[in-house]
């Protein structure tokens, strides 16, 4: 008897699964296996933001490429950059990712810039550029409201979901739509006040599926200098660095196995 | 032929009861937008204790974030100001429209600072929240030191979006009134045949809602200059004449009422 004929998708699934044969069960998932003696090295993570500064001590070299986009006759340009970060935010982000993951390599993509005003189709270039260029963490403080973007960006997360790249947004607190951070393939990651950068929380009534300390947090910022902030966008990339961890001690997990990691392993009170 | 002459005695039409609208909004307040968002920085630094609250404003030619209204003891200097919205912390929520406050500020010797002096104060933290109207960012709200607390929680990040929420509808309504001018200064300029500049367009908007109608509809005009009257008035004055409207109102709506 031949095989039943069935649709690509459905194939991995015949035979009893026998393609699909998982070492790890998810109740046996600690953080011991999770990321235990895990720094993070071998992994590209790309924040998508103001731009890193790369003589910050609190980025102690690990700065491997800059790039920003360009807005060039309306079209969206990647370009080598040398402006460092314009506000301090992305340097922000990549100390935070370093105190968890300090053997990342960090990709900076600077989306933000006098002539680009936070424009979406900057911000979409950028994020496509991180996708193709093959990191396997990127870190994003925007979002964006329009409209008429969401057919793109949606293609591009799934790209990014399809090729394995984990997508570590900031959720926007303004109510409303909200691209991509409320894409259910994306990490959407929220704050809570607990000073303790290790503790992180799964919500499993999404959109916002993860929290992490995002009140009072220590931060690098602007011209070599330092503060303390609050806000979901020093929360992100707490998640980031944590999925970094993972990913350089279990190359080739997949997004939504990443996911899975986070939640079993996250603070959240057990019965 | 006829359709064509119906088509632009509607358009007329149209056009009138626009640029009537306009005079209306115009008429009632000189500027509604600035009395509201005024009122919201009022109640953001009195809830919150805080030295200052103000809102920027986007505004283009040159891209700047202008400060419109502030309150509190150290929010006067603040007014008049701006800021380029690729600048600073007021730039970066606008860009990202994502809420952030930092506290420590001083901590960075360059933070923001030469904006801050020109204000006459110096804050030693702060928090922002955009102000998004429909899918655009449109300004920033900001509130400078709490005396209670050194920094801000995440139940102040939210109480400042639910004000932010506010100063953006209040923007938004107000838009309106801006709109129809420059719905205006498009159709005469569309209309036209020869080139207009912008002074001769600017006068023919003028005289198109200056008078509108005034003869005509002169007891309406007479309650539109009475209500913009009330702009001083206390709440408890507002209530009083609210009341008495209500009731004209049900009286006008009575069936039988007499022609």
């Amino acid at each position: 008897m031949t095989e039943p004929l069935l649709p690509a998708w459905s194939e991995p699934f015949a035979g009893e699964g026998s393609g699909l044969l998982r070492s790890v069960r998810v109740d046996a998932i600690g953080r011991e296996w999770a990321w235990g003696g895990s720094t993070g090295a071998g992994v590209t993570v790309a924040i998508i933001d103001s731009g890193l500064e790369r003589q910050h001590q609190a980025l102690h070299g690990r700065v491997v490429e800059s790039v920003a986009v360009e807005m060039l006759d309306g079209e969206p340009k990647v370009v080598p950059d040398d402006a460092g970060d314009l506000f301090g935010h992305g340097t922000a982000c990549g100390g935070i990712i370093l105190g968890l993951a300090p053997d990342v390599e960090l990709v900076s993509v600077r989306v933000l810039g006098a002539d680009l005003r936070g424009k979406g189709a900057a911000f979409l270039a950028g994020l496509e550029w991180a996708v193709e260029r093959g990191v396997q963490v990127a870190n994003l403080s925007l979002s964006s409201k329009s409209a008429a973007l969401f057919p793109a960006f949606h293609e591009v997360v799934d790209q990014a979901y399809f090729r394995g790249t984990a997508l570590v947004s900031a959720a926007n607190n303004v109510t409303g739509a909200s691209y991509p951070s409320l894409f259910a393939s994306v990490f959407s990651v929220a704050a809570h006040a607990v000073a303790d950068p290790w503790r992180i929380y799964y919500n499993p009534a999404p959109p916002v599926e993860f929290g992490a300390w995002g009140v009072d947090v220590p931060i690098a910022w602007k011209d070599g200098g330092s503060t303390v902030a609050t806000g979901n966008s020093f929360a992100a990339p707490h998640i980031a660095g944590l999925v970094a961890l993972i990913v350089s001690k279990h190359p080739g997990l997949s997004p939504f196995e990443l996911k899975a990691v986070l939640a079993a392993v996250a603070d959240n009170p057990r019965s | 032929m006829a359709s064509d002459h119906d088509e632009l005695t509607a358009a007329f039409h149209l056009l009138r009861e626009a640029a009537r609208r306009s005079a209306v909004a115009r008429q009632l307040q000189g500027d509604v937008e600035q009395a509201l968002l005024r009122s919201i920085v009022e109640a953001t630094a009195t809830l919150f204790d805080a030295e200052a609250a103000s809102i920027a404003i986007f505004e283009r030619e040159p891209d700047r974030l202008e400060f419109r209204v502030a309150a509190g003891a150290q929010g006067a200097g603040a007014v008049g100001l701006s800021v380029p919205p690729s600048q600073g912390i007021v730039g970066y929520v606008f860009s990202t429209g994502q809420a952030l406050a930092l506290s420590d500020v001083l901590a960075d010797p360059r933070f923001d600072r030469r904006t801050a002096e020109r204000t006459g104060y110096v804050p030693r933290s702060i928090a922002a929240v955009p102000l998004i109207d429909g899918q655009h960012p449109v300004g920033v709200l900001q509130v400078l030191d709490k005396r209670g607390s050194a920094t801000f929680s995440l139940r102040d990040m939210e109480l400042l979006g639910a004000f932010a929420a506010q100063a953006a509808a209040a923007i938004n309504a107000t838009r309106v009134q801006r709109d129809t001018s420059r719905l205006l200064r498009e159709v005469f300029r569309e209309l036209g045949d020869v080139e207009l500049d912008e002074a001769a367009v600017e006068s023919l908007v003028s005289a198109a809602t200056a008078d509108l109608d005034r003869d005509e509809e002169a007891p309406f005009w007479r309650l539109v200059d009475q209500v913009s009257q009330l702009n001083g008035m206390t709440d408890r004055e507002l209530t009083l004449v609210s009341d008495i409207l209500e009731v004209v109102g049900r009286h006008a709506t009575r069936p039988g009422r007499r022609g």
